[in-house]
This record gives structure tokens, C-alpha cells and sequence, in this order.
């Protein structure tokens, strides 16, 4: 089967900046795919140039089987775009209903059914209590599941999700997440941008960690996180280094890598570490302040790739 | 295909017209705009002109298309605005992404200000008409002169349009209409006839094209079917055509670096 989304060295310049760098993707029909990191990585500018919007420097990119910059309006038949931003030009004065008409108009849905796909996906996404309403009272969470309507009007093969649940509330937030389940159990294919490490944990089949342009790593999460260890021990300490110093060495000490304010130390099983460290630190007179262990995130999957957290990164 | 595109543009009208229809108070102004400058100049100003200036007895006639071309000027801040906030709101960027022909976005515009313009046209023409004058041209001249101004609406939507994609923010693109608006204005032949002007304004008023909309105009209320009708009417043609160039060249380079 051939990828839906395939980019090969993908690349794009700005000035002297270059803002996405080879990015290499392949994502597969019905998968929910991530594209992870800080703000400024280049993941707006990769979804951008796979929805047509912006010629790549150089690379290639097909989207369902077609050349982004050979054949864009057939890209663009196929794609939906929910953008990081909701509209207040865009929606002005209009009601939810009459923006997702408009819409439905723009991407040809046939005339006599437009009423009625519109009715359908609002519905899909909860807003026919609020259809008739303006735009411009809707609530954050309102906005962006109306954006979310609007790319789904003519049942595009994928969705590029940028930052979907940015400025969101939790419940919000979790309601989001339900409609892009629920989308890929329907047979879309969704590629989703995010900055949240649990977002991309919680719904993404797969996902690339991107930062400076350039992908880090790609896996399902539970690979990624993996790959990082069995567990992580979290030590807060005002002697870091000394700290890093000692613990290295040690058998049971898998990597070691330090964020500005906690020492990570991976280890295979962290029952049989802890003690350890602690003994170590108390034979070198360290004293620490916490000491805790989880499971390895998604955060410790890009501080091992990129050497720095993620939620410092931005 | 033809049928998206139509599809196209009333889809992106109809989101102008739901917008006027939601503001009210917009429509009335705009609508009874032209017809309050009729009677303030034909009831005040008439008494103050010489008529040996204008060359007319009949003033209220002869500033007719002044007023009329007065209204189109006026709606150009207006009718560019909304393109200028869709393009710096990123809804623009969205509208690139759907598979939609570029020029729907401009066409839609010229669609709706065209109506709009129709409408405040037709209720000034009524208030002229129920102060006295009558057109020259006649019937046949009323459907000729709604033309003309269909084409003045389409020359002076597209330069501000082109003003709209040329700017880098909205903050320039009010500084310079409201610097210019008023002087492309006054120096035409809107309310001073060419013979009455220094020779420098005259010089700058016979290339503005909106002298040749109002030229036009004139001669179909004030003196009926002319030979000097159909060559002003050639010249606002082509400048309508050029300035549409320009409109288009502007959107272009805008959303340029874009694809296809």
C-alpha cells in the first residue's frame, strides 16, 4: 500500500533561517499521525507546504498520490486545513450554520445537499445547539470545533490538525481528542502538530519528534518511550553535576542527562535504583531535595534525542 | 469548471450580503448617503454657484454625477476592508487551501459592491428625479449610465484593492485612502467643470479617469446621445481594465510563494 503522505527531504527556507530541514515523513492510510515539538520546530511550515500553501525550497511531497506543487488543486480536493488560528474577520457577523454553508459551497459540496452535510457535521461536533448562533459569541472550545467542522465538509482523505487544542480548557481539550478518535474510526487519516506531549501521547498512532526543522525520531509512543528506559528517577539537587559525576558510572545507570532544574536518570527497574542512588549520594555528601521516579514520557524522549525538555524548549 | 466557479463566487458573496444584512445601520447610511449630497449641494450649494462657470442653469444636473462618483470613491475604504482583515486575520490563507479559483475572492467583492452601488445609485436617481431632472439620454441613457457606473465601480474597487494587497498593514493602507480619496475627488470634473480650472488642475484632471466616468455621466443627463460619449466611455473602459491589472497583479504577488 502506498503512503497517503509522503515527504522525502523535505525542506524550506526562510531568509537565512531554514525552517524545516530534509524531513523525511510516510504516513499510512487510517493512522493518526504526530508531528511533536516546541514552538518554532517548523511544524506549521511542514503542514503548510503539504497543504499547498507554501512551495518547499527543496524536497517533494506527495499527499493521496499527488505532487504538492505539480498538482496542487488536486491536493487540495482531498485535504482539510484546520488552522492553529480561529477567525474573527473570516466569521464576522456570520452565525456557525452560514459559515459551515459558505464553506460547504467553497469546497463544491453539490448545491442541494449542502443544508444537509452542514447540518451533519456540526452535529458531528456538537454544535447544532449553537448553529444558529454568531460566530463571534462562541466560546474557545466553540470556535476551534467549528474550524474542525469546516475541514471535515467534503470528506477529505486526510486532515491536517494544527495545534488543535491550543487555548483550550481540559474538558474542551478532551472533547477534541474524542472527535479525532472518532475520525480515524471513520477512515481518516489525521495529521496532527502539537506542542503537548500528552496530547500527542493519548491519540497519535504514530509520531515524529521535529525540532530545528529536522526529525528526531519516529515511532508509536509506547516504542519511543521505550527505547528511553523501564523507568525514570527524577533527583532534585543544588549539585547537579556532582550528582551526574558519580551516578555514571554506576551498573544500573542506563544514561544520565539533566534538564535545568532535575537529573534523569534512567534505569531498567527504578525499585532496585533508588536505594542505590541514594547511597551513593549520601557516601558524597549530596544533598538532595526530591527524589522521585515514573514512567518515561514523551518529554524523555526528546530530552534523550535533543538534549533539553521540551516544555523549556519553546 | 464553470459551475464550481459560480458556485464559488455567490458562495463568497453571500457572505457579504448576510454581513450588510446583519448591520443595519450600515445599509441605511450607505443607501441614503448619495441623496442627502444631492440635496445639501442642490439645494444649497446651486444658490452659490455661477451658472456661466458651470455652464448650466441647471446645477443640481450637473453635480449629479459628481455625487454619484462622490458615493463610488466613498465606498472604496469600504469596499476593500473586509479582504484587507481576511488577510491579516489568516482567513485568506484558509480560502487558499480550498479548492477554489483565485479570482473568486476578487470577484465576489466586485459582485456585492456593484449591487450596493446599484441600489444607492437608483435611490439618488429617484431623488433627482423627484427634484426635477430629467435624463437627456432617456430610458436607454438610464441603462447606459448604470453601466458606466458598474464600470467605475470595477476601476475603483480594484485600486483599492490592489491598495489592500499592496500594503504591509491596515494602518497604511487608511493613511493613504484617507489622504487620497478626497483630492481624486476634487481634482475632477465632479464639481468644477474643466474650462473653469487653472491649467495645471485641468491638466491633472483630464488624466484622472474618474473625470471620464463623471464626463460620461453628464453628457447622458445634461446634453443625451453625443459623439464625445462613447470615446469617455472607451477611456474609463480602459482604465477600469488597467486597474483590474493592477488589483490582480497585486493579489498575485500576495499570495505568491504560494502554489499554482
Amino acid at each position: 500500500m502506498t503512503p497517503l503522505v509522503e515527504a522525502t527531504a523535505l525542506t524550506r527556507a526562510f531568509d537565512s533561517m531554514t525552517a524545516v530541514d530534509h524531513l523525511d515523513l510516510t504516513i499510512d492510510r487510517g493512522e493518526v499521525f504526530g508531528l511533536l515539538g516546541p514552538n518554532g520546530a517548523g511544524k506549521t511550515t511542514t503542514i503548510r507546504m503539504l497543504a499547498t500553501l507554501l512551495r518547499p525550497t527543496s524536497g517533494t511531497a506527495r499527499v493521496c498520490g499527488f505532487d504538492v506543487t505539480e498538482e496542487p488543486t488536486a491536493v487540495r480536493r482531498r485535504i482539510g486545513y484546520v488552522m492553529q488560528q480561529t477567525f474573527q474577520s473570516g466569521r464576522y457577523l456570520l452565525t456557525g450554520r452560514e459559515a459551515v454553508e459558505i464553506e460547504a459551497a467553497l469546497y463544491h459540496v453539490p448545491r442541494r445537499t449542502v443544508r444537509a452535510r452542514a447540518a451533519e457535521v456540526l452535529e458531528l461536533v456538537g454544535l447544532t445547539p449553537h448553529a444558529d448562533r454568531l460566530v463571534m459569541t462562541y466560546s474557545g472550545g466553540m470556535k476551534k470545533r467549528l474550524e474542525l467542522a469546516c475541514g471535515l465538509l467534503h470528506r477529505p482523505e486526510v486532515l491536517f490538525l494544527d495545534e488543535p487544542s491550543l487555548g483550550l480548557d481540559v474538558q474542551s481539550r478532551h472533547a477534541m481528542w474524542d472527535h479525532v478518535r472518532a475520525l480515524r474510526d471513520g477512515g481518516v487519516t489525521v495529521l496532527l502538530a502539537t506542542n503537548y506531549l500528552d496530547e500527542a501521547d493519548r491519540i497519535c498512532d504514530r509520531l515524529t519528534i521535529i525540532d530545528h526543522g529536522r526529525a528526531v525520531t519516529t515511532g508509536t509512543p509506547a516504542a519511543l518511550k521505550r527505547a528511553v528506559g523501564g523507568d525514570v528517577l527524577l533527583v532534585s539537587t543544588a549539585e547537579r553535576e556532582r550528582l551526574m559525576q558519580i551516578v555514571s558510572p554506576a551498573p544500573w545507570a542506563i544514561r544520565v542527562a539533566a534538564s535545568d532544574t532535575v537529573v534523569h536518570v534512567y534505569v531498567a527497574d527504578a525499585s532496585g535504583a533508588l536505594p542505590a542512588l541514594m547511597r551513593l549520594a549520601l557516601e558524597a555528601g549530596i544533598p538532595l531535595e526530591r527524589l522521585s521516579y515514573t514512567q518515561p514520557t514523551l518529554d524523555d524522549v526528546f530530552l534523550l534525542h535533543t538534549g533539553r525538555e521540551l516544555r523549556e524548549a519553546a | 469548471m464553470a459551475g464550481e466557479w459560480v458556485q464559488e463566487v455567490l458562495a463568497l458573496a453571500r457572505r457579504w450580503f448576510i454581513m450588510l444584512r446583519r448591520e443595519r445601520l450600515n445599509l441605511v447610511f450607505s443607501l441614503a448617503q448619495p441623496a442627502i449630497w444631492l440635496l445639501f449641494f442642490g439645494a444649497g450649494m446651486g444658490r452659490a454657484i455661477d451658472t456661466r462657470v458651470v455652464g448650466t442653469a441647471d446645477y443640481l444636473s450637473f453635480v449629479l454625477p459628481g455625487i454619484i462618483a462622490f458615493t463610488v470613491i466613498g465606498n472604496g475604504v469600504s469596499s476593500a476592508m473586509p479582504l484587507l482583515f481576511d488577510k491579516e486575520d489568516g482567513y485568506l490563507e484558509k480560502l487558499m487551501a480550498m479548492p477554489i479559483s483565485r479570482s473568486s475572492v476578487i470577484l465576489s467583492r466586485f459582485l456585492y459592491q456593484t449591487v450596493l452601488l446599484a441600489g444607492q445609485v437608483l435611490l439618488v436617481l429617484a431623488v433627482a428625479f423627484a427634484m426635477g431632472v430629467r435624463l437627456a439620454a432617456g430610458p436607454a441613457g438610464f441603462v447606459v449610465l448604470m453601466l458606466t457606473v458598474a464600470l467605475l465601480t470595477l476601476a475603483v474597487t480594484a485600486a483599492f484593492l490592489a491598495l489592500a494587497y499592496a500594503v504591509p498593514g491596515h494602518g497604511t493602507f487608511f493613511a493613504i485612502t484617507g489622504f487620497a480619496s478626497l483630492p481624486v475627488l476634487f481634482i475632477s470634473n465632479a464639481f468644477v467643470p474643466f474650462d473653469a480650472m487653472p491649467p495645471w488642475m485641468a491638466a491633472i484632471a483630464r488624466v484622472n479617469p474618474l473625470s471620464y466616468a463623471i464626463g460620461s455621466m453628464r453628457i447622458l443627463v445634461l446634453e443625451g446621445w453625443t459623439s464625445e460619449l462613447p470615446v469617455m466611455l472607451g477611456v474609463l473602459a480602459g482604465s477600469a481594465v488597467l486597474l483590474l491589472a493592477c488589483g490582480t497583479y497585486e493579489f498575485r504577488r500576495h499570495t505568491g510563494g504560494r502554489v499554482g
